[in-house]
């Protein structure tokens, strides 16, 4: 099962209540939300209404919201270390 | 003559915009990236749906009809057929949305 994972580039101010409709009904309220549907003939069709809003992937799993969160934050560029002994507790 | 009271046509009437009658270079190329960026989305649907097993009219009309990017014109690209103006076309920057529609299609012979 492969899901859509749409993102709403370009908004839909100005264009026609039905594309606005089709905007509000997969979620996208906002540019740059992302949203994941399982591929069927009907989510299809809803991204052919706005094709030239959004941009379209296909992938394997649908991430949460956390899940997003997490992927976009950078590098914190440092890390803790830990006492030796601590390591070892864990390790056994 | 210069600086910042010289006297321009804005300055001198009030209201003038201007809007050129064709695309700068600059345009032309982002109105590429617009095109091919759908011909991507529609190729993204055609595959997802092919590997269910499952075909869209909708999808298939869209392929069989239109051209992509690469295949059309470039009068296609930048102009758009108006029976209004001299000669029968005007810039594609003159569409309302221009950005944000697809017109692809011109009648043929114009």
């Amino acid at each position: 099962m492969s899901y859509f994972r749409i993102t709403l580039m370009r908004s839909g101010i100005g264009l026609p209540a039905k594309v606005q409709g089709v905007l509000k009904a997969l979620g996208l309220r906002k540019r740059m939300t992302t949203v994941y549907y399982p591929v069927s003939p009907d989510v299809a069709g809803q991204i052919m209404r706005i094709k030239e809003l959004v941009d379209v992937k296909e992938v394997a799993e649908p991430m949460t919201k956390c899940q997003m969160r997490e992927a976009r934050r950078p590098d914190p560029g440092y890390y803790i270390e830990r006492k030796g002994n601590r390591l070892i507790d864990e390790k056994m | 003559m210069f600086g910042p009271f010289r006297l321009t046509n804005p300055l001198a009437g009030g209201l003038l915009w201007k809007i050129p009658w064709r695309l700068s270079s600059h345009q032309k190329y982002r109105q590429r990236g617009r095109l091919r960026r759908v011909d991507a989305v529609i190729a993204t649907l055609d595959s997802a749906l092919a590997r269910m097993g499952k075909s869209m009219k909708k999808v298939q009309r869209w392929k069989v009809e239109m051209p992509r990017e690469e295949e059309m014109l470039a009068k296609d690209k930048y102009t758009v057929f108006d029976r209004k103006v001299k000669r029968y076309r005007k810039g594609i920057h003159k569409v309302p949305k221009w950005t944000r529609v697809s017109q692809r299609l011109n009648p043929p012979g114009f």
